[in-house]
């Protein structure tokens, strides 16, 4: 047999297959249709994931995570606001020197300045 | 929408109208896409019907779930299907290697001529459906978008996530060692009174 006679013959069993394409029962399609239906977003219903905010506190682990970055914020400000006594001993703004160096939190030049 | 007004509607339409809830465009899509899905599970899965369903109901429930963050124009939905369908039947079939061999398939009947044609066409489709679950995963899909279901190379590229190049190469392959498969069997499936 030569090398075109084989082509061809595969292609008579190619022909045969597009011939008798397999078709779909009516009941898989029914099953098929009823699945689409229950998938089906409903109209008016916004589907898909969280918003940015929501996308946030995933990131920051959770609601848990929120209160307890929440609570250590609040913790802080207090500290700020109305030092405790105790403070004093362990972190002197004297020794330290800031308080005479007049610190702007505002400004990065005094600092600037500081390192020459 | 009724569904006869969905005709002219594209794959990627009917799936947005989905996605916001159109249940013509479920019945449209379902009535579109069901047939190709099936028939393509049916070639991948050497014949089997009832697994190819599974596979069927499998791929296009991904469909439904995929639609509402379907991006237009990226993807064309035949060609996500196709590239779905054909990894749910290669992972199956590699679990439950060991199909029917070769010489199991049924012999044709002499009967009556119009259904000696139709027993001869029958048997070479499940000839070739064996010959086909012979062949590795890659070339047996390459060759069955190609030459049954008919997709030009730069589809199949795409559906396979391969060059053009390599779909020829698999397909060539695949074409060869289906001709040794098949060679010994062309006389008896009537081969000869083709010519």
């Amino acid at each position: 047999m030569t090398e075109r006679k084989d082509t061809e013959g595969l292609d008579a069993f190619f022909a045969a297959a597009r011939e008798e394409s397999p078709m779909p029962s009516g009941d898989l399609l029914a099953r098929i249709e009823a699945q689409a239906l229950a998938e089906m977003p409903r109209a008016g219903v916004r589907r898909g994931g969280p918003g940015l905010f929501g996308q946030l506190v995933q990131v920051l682990g959770g609601w848990q995570g929120m209160a307890g970055l929440a609570a250590a914020c609040a913790a802080g400000v207090w500290i700020g606001v109305s030092p405790p006594e105790g403070l004093w001993s362990l972190y002197i703004l004297q020794e330290a020197g800031l308080d005479g160096l007049g610190v702007d939190p505002l400004s990065a030049f005094d600092m600037a300045l500081m390192e020459g | 929408m009724p569904y006869d007004a969905m005709n002219d509607c594209d794959d990627d339409d009917l799936l947005a109208a989905y996605a916001a809830g159109d249940a013509a465009a479920a019945r449209a899509l379902t009535a579109r896409l069901t047939p190709m899905v099936f028939g393509h599970a049916v070639r991948m899965l050497g014949g089997d019907a009832a697994e190819a369903e599974d596979i069927t109901q499998e791929a296009l429930l991904r469909l439904w779930r995929a639609a509402p963050d379907w991006r237009r124009g990226e993807a064309k939905v035949t060609t996500w299907l196709y590239r779905v369908t054909a990894n749910l039947c290669i992972d199956r079939m590699r679990r439950r290697r060991g199909g029917p061999a070769l010489d199991a398939i049924p012999e044709p009947v002499d009967k009556t001529p119009s259904v000696a044609d139709e027993m001869q066409n029958a048997a070479r489709v499940a000839a070739l459906q064996t010959a086909l679950e012979a062949l590795p995963d890659r070339q047996r899909q390459a060759v069955i978008l190609r030459h049954i279901e008919g997709l030009s190379n730069p589809e199949i590229a795409q559906i396979m996530d391969i060059g053009p190049r390599a779909v020829e190469s698999l397909t060539a392959r695949g074409k060869r060692a289906l001709e040794a498969l098949l060679s010994g069997r062309r006389a008896e499936l009537g081969y000869d009174d083709d010519d």
